[in-house]
């Protein structure tokens, strides 16, 4: 890399948690780094979003899986970052205020289960052991970069030896038959397999299509559970952690990393496409027509957008066009927010289960079956299954006193209405209806309190957080763009097929949710090509 | 003391038969013990009605290992395979109809879309590549990923340089297949979409799993295999039915030396320590072998023919995990005449009725009948596969009558509400199959002389199949290749010395293909020459 090429080494697509989390731990290495985003404030859909004069409201749900070494590497703890860590993890409501409890300590959530099944009971401290060790698996997987099994080289060839004995080192031949075996299971057979309450398999299985298009009997719904509590310390039920401020302050905290680490975050300007030069990537176009000349160009975009809009298609090629093309973004999920003019009172929740996570529908494997069979139709469920959160509970500086406000997060909201379009007041309308009619169910009087309600469909999520498809993981999560070949194969090790251009978002290996991962893992590739050349 | 043997098969159908007639051929003294009066398992045919033929399980053949065929000399003992050319599938007003007759199909595509066309020529020969990729994994005894031998992964390191050899291209498409679902792959290629509906089809034949469902792809490619050996093999019916493969297998079986038993069901296996030493028939008689073959699946063989106690804990608990869920059902007609489809008014010919009749017509169609399914209902408007064996072999139908095969997907095993398979319900699934035909041939019920209903209770009482599986457990991606039927126990082996699995609940699994029975029987002729040059002849005796 010659320093007179300009005054970037990198410049980094779009200020997402991932962008900006690949550009801090660039900066840091001596890169000088330009972060360029589209919206007003850094963040993406990490963003803290403002649903009333003075209430606000997380856009992610929850920063419960950021990976604790970029935590810890980027400081972010001293650039205000403040982290909220619930004992209660999640709590699935059932009607007649009864409810299956998470908190972190297992003994104690296996206490709880005696109410629905003595089995469980008895069975929960060695199926949250086996699930925290499938889990160490995945995070092992998740931490380094895929093999290349397009042009296997020998450091690929030891990976996977390394691989193959590390699965092993787990517990023998057995654990390692599971391990494979279990992965491509759907996620009502595994929690079938090892609980005997509905209830309590129902509240596990949540985990295995949250944000995916997928129901709880699609094979690789187990990958996706055993994904989802990666690097952290949950066991199954999921993380419940948040950032004081909401996501927002995650994201602002990463900026000031960057900062810090001498890089650049420009705000309020697009990126319009990315300039090649001799077949390599050589910068950036803005969209008032400034040219920024890097050495790399990343991009915490979806690889569609990066693929299909920031590329001349003549250097893409046709069938790399058409296999952008063809990378999987079926976004079901919306979120709506409500701003109450008092506290919710859950009949199943105690104070301190509010500050998890509430999950509401999710009674039964079949109820969350029904609940997303009418999305594959375009239609919206009867009964959505919720994942909800009252922000205010353990943090209340997001909204003015005596404010509350309750963020729900809808699966399987079809990205297009078969009836209908997102850009209809009424179809807006008909969702938040159905959460308030829902969350009314287990907390009676709530619909009163509502003083303000806002809407995220999956199309807002295209049009304002610009993902294809409304697809808050950037990429469904199937099996079939999964590791080694996520979003696709020959573009799973962060390098696109342009050389010079890479992909650090949720898009790339280890995926989605605010993790830090794919940016992290990026920006150890990107360094050590760049040391290379 | 019974009679003694080298090998005993439980089962005739026809992978207990391959394994007979293989375990013969190399000098092993073997019988076959058969529950019913006849042979054939699941591949049989029987006069159900008097001059009425009918395959009445099992109904086409695409997959039966070539080599077998040679090896056995099949055609000597009579297997002759007619073709089943195409599938039709019929619509409001129209078809789609795809023939062997390359040109014709092109031309057929073409009127509905041009670059469907195209793309079905690219889409056919990148399969047969892709077919041509996997073809060695069906011939393989899957390793053990816990515990890997260097000569069980041998082979697996052939298909790590045929992978090598695959370009780009062909590698992310086999991964696609491994991971997707048909639909979703299809409609990479496709926009017709009876055509998409009516290719995802078969990828869901006989599992539990919509054509949306992630891991139905890769049975897309299950179906090319046949290809691969020549387009006539690729989809045909054996004249007399299926029952003619099973048959022709059993003589073969039979020249080579080994005796066959029907009416001999038997009722437990003896055990001593961790060994078979033969089995108990339900009479009080006893046999005794060497080797005990079961080509039943998995639950019948370890959780109701082995005696409680002989197997540990931990693997009667897989076995126990092990998924089955019968999906399908099959209504067999006998009609007074040839059905005319609504969607061929007037036809001069009866060309579009010699192949499969899908009944197919659109995407959501199937996959609203996988949702009646999943919440425990028989399909409202099921998917069938049907198919009329009188007009390649007229010989199962007096002159000028008819039989009619109809797969019906989907008939859960298990009923919502408490419900079970009775008179009642059978009668119920017969008539919505008949409503469904209706619809595309409206005279149906008045061609109807006799019909024939299996629900999939009735496949798990006649023909042994848990829950009514017809492939001996779902093809889902974790119960397939080292996982089939239970992890570390995937080589034809089982925790009980001497006892073998050789049906298609081992790999590669279901369809009249024969491979587990031929790669079962060949495993345990080398694990008993291997004893017996150690032990001397008779060793282990």
């Amino acid at each position: 890399m010659s320093a007179s090429a300009g005054r970037f080494d990198v410049v980094v697509v779009g200020a997402g948690h991932n962008g900006l989390t690949c550009a801090a731990l660039l900066g840091r290495a001596g890169l000088r780094v330009l972060v360029v985003e589209r919206r007003e404030r850094v963040g993406g859909a990490a963003d803290t979003v403002e649903i009333a004069p003075g209430v606000r409201a997380p856009l992610a749900h929850g920063i419960g899986r950021m990976r604790g070494s970029v935590v810890r590497e980027l400081e972010l703890e001293r650039h205000g970052l403040r982290f909220i860590r619930p004992n209660a993890l999640a709590t699935a409501l059932h009607p007649g205020g009864r409810a299956v409890r998470f908190v972190r300590d297992p003994h104690r959530t296996a206490d709880g289960l005696r109410e629905w099944s003595a089995k469980d009971a008895e069975a929960w401290a060695s199926f949250d052991r086996k699930v925290r060790a499938l889990a160490s698996v995945m995070a092992w997987l998740h931490a380094m970069t895929p093999p290349d099994l397009v042009a296997p080289s020998m450091a690929d060839a030891v990976a996977a030896l390394k691989l193959g004995s590390a699965l092993r080192g787990l517990g023998g031949p057995s654990n390692l038959r599971e391990t494979i075996r279990v992965l491509p299971t759907a996620v009502a057979d595994f929690v079938e397999d090892h609980l005997d309450s509905d209830a309590v398999r129902t509240a596990v299985a949540v985990g295995g299509v949250r944000y995916t298009a997928m129901g709880p009997r699609a094979a690789g719904s187990t990958a996706v559970l055993l994904a989802e509590l990666a690097g952290t310390t949950s066991g199954p039920a999921g993380e419940s952690a948040t950032a004081a401020g909401g996501p927002g302050a995650l994201s602002e905290a990463l900026a000031a990393a960057v900062r810090a680490a001498g890089g650049e975050v420009r705000c309020g300007t697009e990126v319009r496409r990315v300039t090649v030069a001799g077949d390599r990537a050589s910068g950036v176009v803005l969209a008032g027509g400034e040219e920024v000349a890097a050495g790399a160009v990343v991009s915490g975009a979806d690889p569609r957008r990066t693929l299909l809009d920031l590329i001349d298609p003549e250097v893409l090629g046709p069938s790399l066009g058409w296999r952008a093309g063809t990378i999987r973004v079926p976004g079901t999920v919306a979120k709506v927010h409500l701003a109450l003019d008092g506290p919710p009172a859950f009949t199943a929740a105690s104070d301190g289960e509010v500050e998890g996570r509430l999950l509401v529908n999710a009674t039964g494997i079949d109820e969350l079956d029904l609940a997303f069979d009418p999305s594959k139709y375009g239609r919206l469920p009867e009964r959505p299954f919720l994942d909800v959160t009252v922000p205010t509970a353990a943090d209340p500086t997001l909204a003015p006193e005596g404010t509350h406000v309750v963020s729900a997060m809808v699966q399987w909201v079809p990205f297009e209405l078969r009836d209908g379009s997102w850009d209809d007041a009424a179809s807006r309308d008909a969702l938040a209806d159905l959460v308030t009619t829902s969350l009314e169910e287990h907390a009676p009087g709530l619909a009163g309190h509502v003083v303000a309600r806002h809407v995220v469909t999956p199309a807002d999520l295209e049009r304002e957080y610009g993902l294809t498809g409304g697809h808050p993981l950037h990429a469904e999560p199937g099996l079939d763009q999964f590791f080694a070949w996520r979003p696709a194969l020959g573009m799973a090790r962060y390098r696109l097929p342009v050389p010079g251009l890479y992909l650090c978002g949720s898009g790339a290996h280890p995926g989605g949710g605010i993790t830090g991962a794919p940016g992290a893992n990026a920006a150890r590739e990107i360094q050590a090509d760049l040391r290379r050349r | 003391m019974g009679e003694r043997y080298d090998a005993i098969v439980i089962g005739g159908g026809h992978n207990g038969l391959t394994a007979a007639a293989y375990l013969a051929r190399s000098g092993l003294r073997t019988v076959v013990l058969e529950r019913r009066h006849l042979l054939g398992g699941a591949a049989v045919t029987e006069e159900v009605f008097p001059g009425f033929r009918f395959s009445v399980a099992s109904y086409v053949v695409s997959l039966l290992r070539p080599e077998i065929i040679r090896d056995l000399n099949l055609p000597a003992h009579g297997l002759e395979i007619l073709p089943l050319d195409g599938t039709m599938t019929p619509l409001d007003g129209d078809y789609l109809w795809r023939v062997n007759d390359h040109g014709r199909t092109m031309r057929e595509l073409r009127r509905w879309s041009i670059s469907d066309a195209e793309a079905y020529e690219e889409y056919g020969q990148l399969m047969v590549d892709m077919a041509r990729f996997v073809k060695p994994i069906l011939a393989m005894t899957p390793p053990d990923p816990g515990r890997p031998r260097p000569t069980e992964w041998l082979p697996l390191g052939q298909m790590v340089k045929a992978w090598r050899a695959l370009s780009n291209r062909q590698r992310d498409v086999f991964i696609q297949l491994m991971t997707m679902s048909a639909t979703e792959f299809l409609q990479q290629w496709f926009e017709t979409d009876p055509l998409i509906a009516t290719m995802s089809a078969s990828g869901i034949i006989g599992t539990f799993q919509g054509v949306r469902s992630p891991g139905t792809a890769y049975v897309l490619l299950h179906h090319y295999m046949g290809e691969i050996d020549g387009a006539f093999r690729a989809w045909g019916i054996p004249r007399g039915g299926t029952g003619g493969v099973s048959n022709a297998i059993g003589d073969a079986a039979r020249a080579l030396g080994a005796e066959i038993r029907c009416r001999a069901t038997v009722g437990s296996l003896l055990v001593e320590g961790d060994r078979v030493t033969g089995v108990a028939l339900d009479t009080g008689e006893e046999l005794h072998a060497d080797v005990v073959l079961s080509s039943l699946d998995a639950r019948q063989t370890f959780l109701k023919l082995t005696p409680s106690g002989a197997l540990d804990r931990s693997f009667t608990d897989e076995v126990g995990r092990f998924r089955f869920r019968g999906s399908s059902g099959k209504v067999n007609l006998a009609l007074d005449a040839l059905p005319e489809f609504s969607c061929l008014p007037n036809s001069v010919t009866t060309e579009h009725l010699r192949g499969a009749l899908s009944f197919s017509p659109s995407v959501e169609r199937m996959e609203l009948a996988y949702d009646d399914a999943k919440h425990g209902r028989p399909s409202r408007r099921p998917y069938i596969d049907m198919i009329i064996p009188t007009m390649v072999d007229p010989s199962m139908a007096p002159p000028g009558k008819h039989v009619m095969s109809c797969f019906v997907q989907y008939a859960p095993y298990h009923l919502a509400d408490g419900k079970r398979w009775d008179d009642q319900q059978r009668d119920a699934l017969g008539e919505t199959v008949i409503d469904t035909i209706e619809e595309r041939v409206p005279k149906i019920r008045d061609l109807i002389l006799h019909k024939q209903v299996l629900t999939p209770l009735d496949m798990e009482e006649t023909f042994g199949l848990s829950e009514g599986n017809i492939f001996q457990g779902e093809l889902s991606l974790e119960q397939l290749f080292f996982n089939r039927p239970v992890p570390g126990w995937a080589g034809f082996r089982t925790p009980l010395r001497s006892l073998w699995m050789c049906g298609s609940a081992v790999h590669p699994g279901g369809g009249i293909m024969g491979a587990p029975g031929r790669i079962a029987a060949l495993e345990v002729a080398k694990e008993l020459r291997r004893g017996r040059s150690r032990t001397g002849a008779g060793g282990g005796r």
